[in-house]
């Protein structure tokens, strides 16, 4: 018999995307301020 | 080479590495069975929580160090740390309400953990906005320092809040006295996430006080 979880993959793509979202940007927040350093 | 341009090469293979742990948290970890693939949600969440509370320790102690040698570099590593864990900081506030969604059934509940973790973040917004409103450097760098500590002080109290309180958040199963209580594949994930998210706050951090030094040398710049 096939295991079955809960269906809440959606909760978990926007969690990874809200983090890549927030890590990239500032990530190219320091670049845009430190590009002449 | 200079510190900016270390931090942003650093800051380039922390995020390459971030996408390895997608990869790996995604596709490669195991589903775990009562939460399912929202509880992946804890591999990006718990990382981000620990450097959230890190940071502002660091900023205490480069603070408490900073009023007894007046040295400005202190003043400027706390700056840094602190606009780096107020970025980890809305990791955390975010991806948590999307975990606890499915799983508690609600976005938030006023628990000590969370509102506890939400006032550490009004103090990181308190702490930048702060700065920014104290024009004379010698005064900046005092005021910040004392509300850097206090900061510092909040933070065991954050951590040991799920004991102290009966609280919706789940007890830490990694940061415990005992031996962690994830199978070795989740918790390899974990551990890998963990390095990621140390080098991205090295890169930052390295960044961000390049810049800060830069601007105590040109105020303006």
């Amino acid at each position: 018999m096939p295991e079955t979880f809960p269906h809440n993959a959606g909760y978990m793509i926007a969690a990874y995307t809200v983090a890549a979202v927030i890590l990239v940007a500032y990530a190219l927040s320091l670049y845009r301020r430190t590009r002449g350093l | 080479m200079t510190l900016a341009r270390k931090g942003r090469w650093t800051t380039l293979v922390g995020l390459v590495l971030l996408a390895a742990v997608y990869v790996r948290a995604l596709a490669f970890t195991p589903i775990e069975r009562t939460q399912g693939p929202a509880q992946k949600i804890y591999y990006i969440h718990v990382p981000a929580a620990i450097w959230t509370e890190t940071a502002m320790i660091l900023v205490g102690l480069a603070s408490i160090f900073f009023l007894f040698l007046k040295d400005a570099r202190l003043d400027s590593f706390a700056e840094a740390s602190a606009e780096v864990g107020t970025a980890f900081a809305t990791i955390v506030l975010t991806t948590g309400p999307i975990w606890g969604k499915p799983i508690w059934g609600t976005w938030w509940t006023w628990d000590a953990r969370l509102t506890s973790t939400l006032f550490l973040f009004f103090l990181y917004i308190g702490y930048l906005l702060l700065r920014g409103a104290v024009a004379d450097p010698g005064a900046r760098a005092r005021y910040a320092a004392v509300l850097g500590i206090c900061g510092m002080v909040l933070v065991p109290f954050i951590h040991f809040s799920v004991y102290l309180f009966r609280t919706l958040h789940p007890m830490p199963i990694i940061l415990k006295p005992s031996a962690p209580s994830l199978p070795g594949s989740m918790l390899a994930t974990w551990g890998f996430s963990f390095a990621v998210f140390t080098v991205l706050y090295v890169g930052f951090v390295m960044q961000r006080y390049a810049l800060a030094r830069a601007r105590q040398e040109v105020p303006h710049a």
